[in-house]
């Protein structure tokens, strides 16, 4: 027990630590606004309350939205939809099954959570093109939805609700309370395993997925928390205003809340509020001046948010917060020089490719292609340029199905089909292009790798940084800064991966599928347009992993380095395989010396 | 039988115009990968544009617009609505293209789709406007209505639905036949490919944008004096149109026309039709076509994810 005590308490102190490492004068500023606003009601009137209270709703439906379009890149149109799904179900709940506060609210958000979770099991497969427009036809379904159904919406004059045990002052609290902790998790997530996996699937969605990074669960998360928060923020908006009024849950406030979001910078936790502020300061002057002027400028409220929208958007703005951000000082990473480093061991196992087969249409792309590779050995896939090669890499890493025939990892059947299982079951590739995240640092960009590992990095394990989560964290950060060493990039660790040279990119990519913990490497070009200093720091590197056990199936155009390193090369010409054997052997055969029109000397 | 064929010829009309607002969807999809969801609105301007020119803002009667004042009009609204287009490309969506910014014209294409019904309803502040009516339908059978086998139909119906094969036939003729549409096709095959072999892709992207609103405009215009018409029901016609060129996965101009026209038709039909004795009602017709859609879409979107990767 006392062990246990202690335990807690070292985890706390250390926790308490790192907080206060990490803290800064806007964290500062942010808790006084927040303590401040608390009391706020003392000094304000009922009406004043009321409306700071319903706009702190929409801020709290703004937020859900940017665990959607921030965090995970996707372009949702419909988070007004689901706040009118949680409004319009605690309102029919409040008037007509005369239900109390709390559990009419419950059932609003758990409604729009269960509508978030089908939606987003239909959707999120999607590209980000159709994932728009379905999401824009839901606003419109529920909104056009609203005005046939009136036994469901209260039709023009809308859905009464008569007042509750709730005061605008305990809706403000309530509110108050509900935005500061949606954004100190969207912060929590952000910063956590979860936000970098998910940076990394929004800047190169291919490039995160052949790291194992779980699109589409990650996603659906997103998503579904999206729309239980907008549920949460309709239900209560609702009980506040007393009405739930059809006419306000149109495809207009979908499109504030998103146009919100992108004001204020969609990938920060305090933007959609920055963002939200700045529409409703526009509205309340164009008030002003429409009332000095004495005409209506309520619909004149959606042109004043598309402007500022296209006004940020157009000077190239990344948003509001973001531009704050320049005037806080960064964060000195300091990433301590660790003793040298254990020498890692990579446990190979036997790939073996036998009568794989593809076709696209009609097209012939591989042909019966068997391939054994051993623990400890480097085997080559050359060819000309679409003699199947890269063909035959996505097949063997689970992102193309083939038509025939059977992959084995140490004499078991490869059959999971999607990537991350395979990337989890030991097989790695990087891909042709360099593909490295360009906003995460190298180190970042390796951690992501590392991310598949994890056993306590889920999302509510992040937002709340249990103990296991940090240590394990911490463990990973020095497994990849371990990795980078290996590769020579240990200097580079806190240089993001955009400022890198292309060489130390694909270097910063092939670390990256290292922190898989790979059995096998699948290599696509690793020397592609590097220098001859390049490829010779690239060919100790290869032979210092092959020395640690690990197997590798090596594509490449650059024979020099292919016959420096490979124990064995398999040629392709049209998806044929047309020589086996060593490199030396290999070269002498006259049909490879043909298939490569004699251009290229091994 | 009556009744048969007044659902029949409502719903071809109503479906014609779906059908040419889907094909502008398509085309903008197909030579941008661009999803214009401001169509609805730039129909809107057209329209309204030609309104103003025609009658101004205050109330219309049917008769009082002379022809040559009308052909006037009609051009200034498509001029505005070319011109709407144009610009939009050029200046809003063509940026966040470039830099693969999905979210970029999302954002934009929406945020203008409000703007421009900000603009229209704060210069015609009525609830909904009768439109002129340029030819003399009214003075044919009864008040512009005929009766055929016990039905009555207005007669401008049949226009619309001529007019709405003529100009889908015409956007296919132009894609099919002449060196613009070959090169539209060209970039739609291979953007870059085209800019290699010296097509002037931005501008003939740009002018798609302008033309495919016009197109709609143009048979919205036409069939406009059958109802009181306000900018909502511009917005509604691009929502319906969006409705059929997904359906058909913005499949080619032709497929997404049919879309257009079978939702017509499905349309029509769900408003007067019943299930097992319980009437459906025009309240269905609105709502069950869009959901339909969204099945269709969450149905594809396996195929999707191979295509998105790589």
């Amino acid at each position: 027990m006392n062990a246990v005590a202690a335990r807690t308490t070292g985890a706390f102190g250390a926790a308490l630590t790192e907080a206060r490492r990490a803290w800064r004068w806007p964290a500062t500023l942010a808790t006084a606004a927040f303590v401040v606003a608390l009391f706020a009601p003392l000094v304000l009137s009922r009406i004043q309350t009321q409306e700071l209270a319903a706009w702190l709703y929409l801020a709290l439906a703004a937020i859900g939205l940017a665990f959607a379009v921030g965090l995970a890149g996707m372009p949702s149109l419909c988070e007004g939809a689901f706040m009118a799904v949680g409004a319009f179900t605690a309102a029919q709940l409040r008037s007509k099954a005369g239900a109390d506060p709390v559990s009419a609210t419950i059932a609003g958000a758990a409604l729009a959570t269960a509508a978030g979770a089908l939606l987003g099991i239909a959707f999120v497969r999607l590209g980000r093109v159709l994932f728009a427009v379905a999401t824009w036809l839901v606003a419109w379904l529920v909104a056009l939805s609203l005005a046939a159904f009136p036994e469901l919406s209260g039709g023009a004059r809308g859905l009464p609700i008569r007042a509750g045990a709730f005061t605008e002052t305990i809706h403000y609290e309530l509110a108050l309370v509900l935005v500061a902790l949606a954004a100190l998790v969207f912060f929590a997530i952000a910063r956590g395993a979860p936000g970098l996996a998910l940076a990394a699937l929004r800047v190169r969605p291919p490039a995160a997925r052949v790291l194992g990074v779980p699109a589409t669960r990650l996603r659906l998360g997103a998503f579904v928390a999206s729309a239980g928060i907008g549920g949460l923020a309709g239900a209560l908006a609702v009980q506040l205003a007393g009405i739930a009024d059809p006419a306000g849950y149109g495809p207009f406030l979908s499109f504030k809340l998103f146009a919100a979001v992108l004001l204020g910078g969609a990938a920060t936790a305090l933007g959609p509020l920055a963002g939200l502020a700045a529409i409703s300061a526009l509205f309340h002057i164009a008030h002003w001046i429409g009332n000095l002027e004495n005409v209506s400028t309520t619909r004149f409220e959606p042109m004043i948010a598309a402007a500022l929208l296209l006004f940020v958007l157009g000077i190239g703005g990344g948003g509001i917060v973001p531009w704050l951000r320049r005037f806080v000082p960064a964060r000195t990473a300091t990433i301590e020089a660790s003793p040298a480093p254990p020498p890692r061991r990579f446990a190979g196992a036997t790939f073996a490719a036998a009568g794989i087969r593809k076709s696209f249409g009609g097209l012939a792309a591989l042909v019966d292609l068997s391939l054994t590779a051993e623990p400890g050995t480097i085997v080559a896939l050359i060819g000309p340029n679409g003699s199947g090669k890269t063909t035959a890499l996505r097949i063997f890493s689970g992102t193309l199905v083939s038509d025939g025939g059977r992959l084995t990892l140490d004499g078991a059947p490869l059959i999971a089909d999607t990537t991350t299982e395979r990337v989890r079951s030991g097989v790695a590739r990087t891909l042709q292009r360099t593909a490295v995240f360009d906003e995460l640092t190298a180190l970042e960009n390796v951690l992501v790798g590392a991310g598949l590992e994890r056993g306590y990095g889920g999302a509510i394990r992040s937002a709340l940084a249990t103990p296991k989560e940090r240590a394990e964290t911490e463990r990973l950060r020095g497994e990849a800064l371990d990795i980078l060493d290996l590769v020579g990039l240990r200097a580079a660790a806190s240089t993001p991966a955009a400022h890198l040279s292309s060489s130390d990119q694909r270097l910063t990519m092939l670390a990256a599928a290292l922190a898989t913990r790979p059995r096998v490497l699948l290599l696509d070009e690793p020397a592609a347009g590097g220098s001859a200093e390049d490829v010779a720091r690239l060919a100790r590197l290869l032979d210092a992993l092959r020395g640690d056990g690990l197997t590798i199936v090596l594509v490449e155009h650059n024979l020099r380095l292919v016959s420096a390193v490979a124990e064995r090369v398999v040629v392709l010409d049209g998806g044929r395989t047309i020589a086996d054997g060593p490199p030396a052997e290999v070269a002498r055969e006259p049909t490879v010396r043909d298939a490569y029109l004699g251009t290229h000397r091994l | 039988m009556s009744l048969a064929l007044q659902i029949v010829i409502t719903g071809l009309a109503a479906g014609g115009v779906y059908g040419v607002v889907a094909i502008g969807y398509t085309l903008i999809y197909r030579l941008t990968g661009v999803v214009q969801l401001a169509l609805g609105e730039f129909i809107a301007l057209a329209v309204f544009g030609t309104l103003l020119v025609a009658a101004g803002t205050g109330p219309v009667t049917q008769t009082s617009v002379g022809a040559a004042r009308f052909v006037l009009a009609l051009a200034v609204g498509l001029a505005i609505c070319i011109a709407a287009g144009v610009l939009t490309y050029a200046l809003a969506i063509k940026p966040y293209l470039d830099r693969g910014s999905t979210i970029g014209w999302v954002a934009v294409t929406v945020a203008i789709a409000f703007a421009i019904r900000a603009a229209v309803s704060a210069v015609f502040e009525r609830p909904s406007y009768v439109f002129p009516d340029p030819f003399p339908f009214r003075d044919i059978g009864r008040g512009g209505v005929v009766t055929i086998a016990g039905a009555s139909i207005q007669v401008r119906a049949f226009f619309v639905i001529a007019l709405a094969v003529a100009l889908a036939a015409l956007a296919n003729w132009t894609l099919e036949r002449t060196r613009v549409g070959r090169g539209l096709q060209a970039i739609a095959a291979d953007s870059e490919g085209a800019q290699v072999v010296g097509i002037p892709v931005d501008r003939l992207v740009a002018g798609a944008f302008g033309l495919a609103g016009a197109l709609a405009a143009v048979l919205a215009i036409a069939a406009a004096p059958s109802a009181p018409f306000d900018v909502d029901t511009a917005t509604l016609l691009g929502v319906k149109g969006l409705v059929a060129a997904v359906i058909v996965g913005f499949g080619s101009p032709w497929l997404a026309f049919a879309a257009g026209v079978a939702l017509g038709l499905v349309e029509s039909t769900i408003a007067s039709a019943s299930i097992s004795g319980a009437q459906l009602g025009p309240s269905y017709r609105e709502v069950l076509p869009i959901a339909v859609a969204l099945a269709v879409v969450a149905l594809r979107s396996r195929r999707e994810e191979r295509l998105e990767f790589e």
